[in-house]
């Protein structure tokens, strides 16, 4: 089981942000951080951590920290 | 205005707004701001959807002289560009109220910053646009742009972009660069649907609309293209699409041979194409027919264009009539243009045997990061005016990475990143920082850059981390 703890951190590391600014209600590009550059980024982030591989088409929808954890969901990984 | 006339001869142009779907023809655009007709400047701070595009043709139609920025740009460098321009009108849909000006409702759905004590100082007569040369930098520095050099630059374009009356454009780049502005004015004058749009190749609307509006083109900087590449893209048709633009530096050798195969397998065309903002936008394009053989170069000069290659610099120089007349980095400096048909690039180039021109790198201290330019001296300063008086030292890192190197082992480079962030909205992951002990200098005592470029690129190819070699 992993938490969300965890999932924040990952996007700390892929924004090199501080882990208090990683807020559920995060949003793509309503941080400078998250862009276009950074979002493949934390793609390769959170596929290196939870050892999964995330297909095109999810990558579209991960617009926000609860749709990743959606995503993550669908391809196995269940967040606490 | 002569582009503007092109333009409003176009009498099937429409413009569709992606995020609202509010859809108008030219005609109700046109003249449709209660807007005094000044020979003064007006900013447009643009995000490129409808009500910017309006504002913009609105202004352009009339005597104005327009600076077309970036939406994004931070606050501070937009009070600094205001406080030294003092323009009579500036629309920004970011902000609720900017000092010294009242907020006039120009239309039903479209407001404008008016000054409220408008400054009267002297323009010249063919200075009709400003561009920045910057982008993010926030530095007052503009291109001067005439209308004159807008239409040569968008009639030598047409002369060999496949534009038709039944196009839909999507200005997926935005207006305020101007192979942005280049792709706005040759659609407006020939196309049929321009759509406005922010959303980028990561958002699930770009895609949906690239099928439901079924665009006819695609523009982008190599970085558009690899995020292409990575979404599968040139793997299948996209019926509607018919060709594909591109500037902003050469692609890599992979990718160019992937799109390469992509454009023969579905019958696309591909213009691979150099420009500056100096030029008002384009100086050359690689024929698509050409690309698969010739893909490193960029081609020939477009129509009216010529280049000359300097015997001792190695400098490639651009005559046409889409030259600029010069910079303005103040009031003062709006009140001339440089009539001169001739550019000095900034580039190195080659020519080969069969005519073709190649790009071998640059002389200006500028960068290409994600395409877009970013002038190394002035990250310097910025760095040096944020971070207390210290000397940096900014370099393009295999044109990929914006280096930035130090002298203070105490400097923590989460406080340049941050400074950077804050300031030019780069993203960490496109800095590399470095601490050196000593910096490198020439015999003049000045910075020898081309030493330091060296050393880094040798380290960074054998990974070997520089703080190790130099420090």
């Amino acid at each position: 089981m992993s938490t969300t703890q965890e999932l924040h951190q990952v996007f700390a590391n892929a924004f090199e942000i501080p882990l208090e600014s990683i807020t559920p209600d995060l949003e793509y590009q309503g941080i400078v951080e998250w862009d276009s550059m950074s979002h493949l980024l934390l793609v390769d982030e959170l596929e290196r951590f939870y050892n999964i591989s995330i297909p095109m088409e999810d990558i579209l929808e991960m617009g926000s920290v609860d749709k990743i954890k959606e995503i993550l969901k669908k391809n196995g990984v269940e967040i606490q | 205005m002569e582009l503007y006339d092109l333009i409003n001869k176009n009498k099937k142009l429409n413009f569709i707004d992606a995020k609202t779907k509010v859809t108008k023809t030219l005609q109700e655009l046109h003249e449709s701001l209660d807007i005094e007709d000044l020979r003064a400047v007006a900013f447009i701070y643009n995000d490129n959807q409808l009500p910017s595009i309006e504002t913009f043709l609105n202004f352009y139609q009339k005597k104005y002289t327009v600076a077309l920025l970036n939406v994004g740009l931070h606050d501070k460098f937009k009070q600094n560009l205001e406080e030294e321009y003092m323009p009579a009108y500036i629309y920004d849909p970011s902000r609720i109220e900017v000092e010294g000006y009242d907020l006039k409702q120009a239309s039903k759905n479209i407001s404008v910053f008016k000054r409220k004590a408008i400054r009267h100082y002297p323009i010249h007569g063919e200075i009709k646009l400003l561009m920045s040369t910057s982008g993010t930098t926030g530095s007052p520095k503009f291109v001067k742009i005439s209308d004159h050099n807008l239409v040569q630059n968008a009639l030598s374009i047409m002369e060999y972009m496949p534009i038709t009356e039944h196009d839909v454009v999507p200005l997926n780049v935005p207006i305020n660069f101007v192979y942005g502005l280049s792709i706005f004015t040759t659609n407006c004058i020939k196309a049929n649907t321009i759509v406005c749009t922010d959303s980028d190749v990561l958002q699930k609307e770009f895609w949906s609309d690239l099928t439901h509006y079924g665009y006819s083109t695609l523009s982008g900087v190599p970085y558009f293209y690899e995020l292409l590449q990575r979404f599968g893209f040139f793997k299948k048709d996209t019926p509607s699409l018919r060709y594909l633009t591109h500037t902003g530096g050469m692609l890599n050798k992979e990718l160019a041979n992937i799109i390469a195969d992509y454009s023969q397998r579905f019958n696309k065309q591909f213009f691979a194409q150099y420009g500056q903002t100096e030029a008002s936008g384009r100086m050359a394009f690689l024929a698509p027919d050409d690309f698969q053989d010739k893909g490193t170069s960029i081609g020939f000069p477009v129509k009216n264009g010529r280049f000359e290659i300097d015997e001792n610099t190695g400098e490639l120089i651009y005559y046409g009539p889409n030259v600029s007349g010069g910079y303005a980095n103040n009031i003062f400096d709006l009140q001339d243009y440089n009539h001169s048909d001739k550019l000095f690039t900034g580039d190195l180039a080659e020519r080969d045997e069969f005519g073709y021109y190649h790009i071998k790198g640059r002389i200006k201290r500028i960068m290409k990061l994600f395409g877009f330019r970013l002038n190394l001296d002035e990250v310097e300063v910025l760095l040096k005016n944020e971070l207390g008086g210290q000397t940096f030292i900014c370099i393009s890192v295999q044109d990929k990475y914006l280096g930035i190197l130090h002298q203070d082992e105490f400097l923590l480079r989460e406080t340049i990143t941050q400074t950077l962030k804050e300031n030019l909205g780069l993203h960490a992951s496109s800095l590399k920082t470095y601490y050196l002990e000593q910096v490198p200098l020439t015999v003049n005592g000045k910075v020898d850059y081309p030493t330091i470029n060296n050393t880094i690129d040798k380290n960074e190819n054998s990974s070997i981390t520089i703080k190790k070699v130099i420090g």
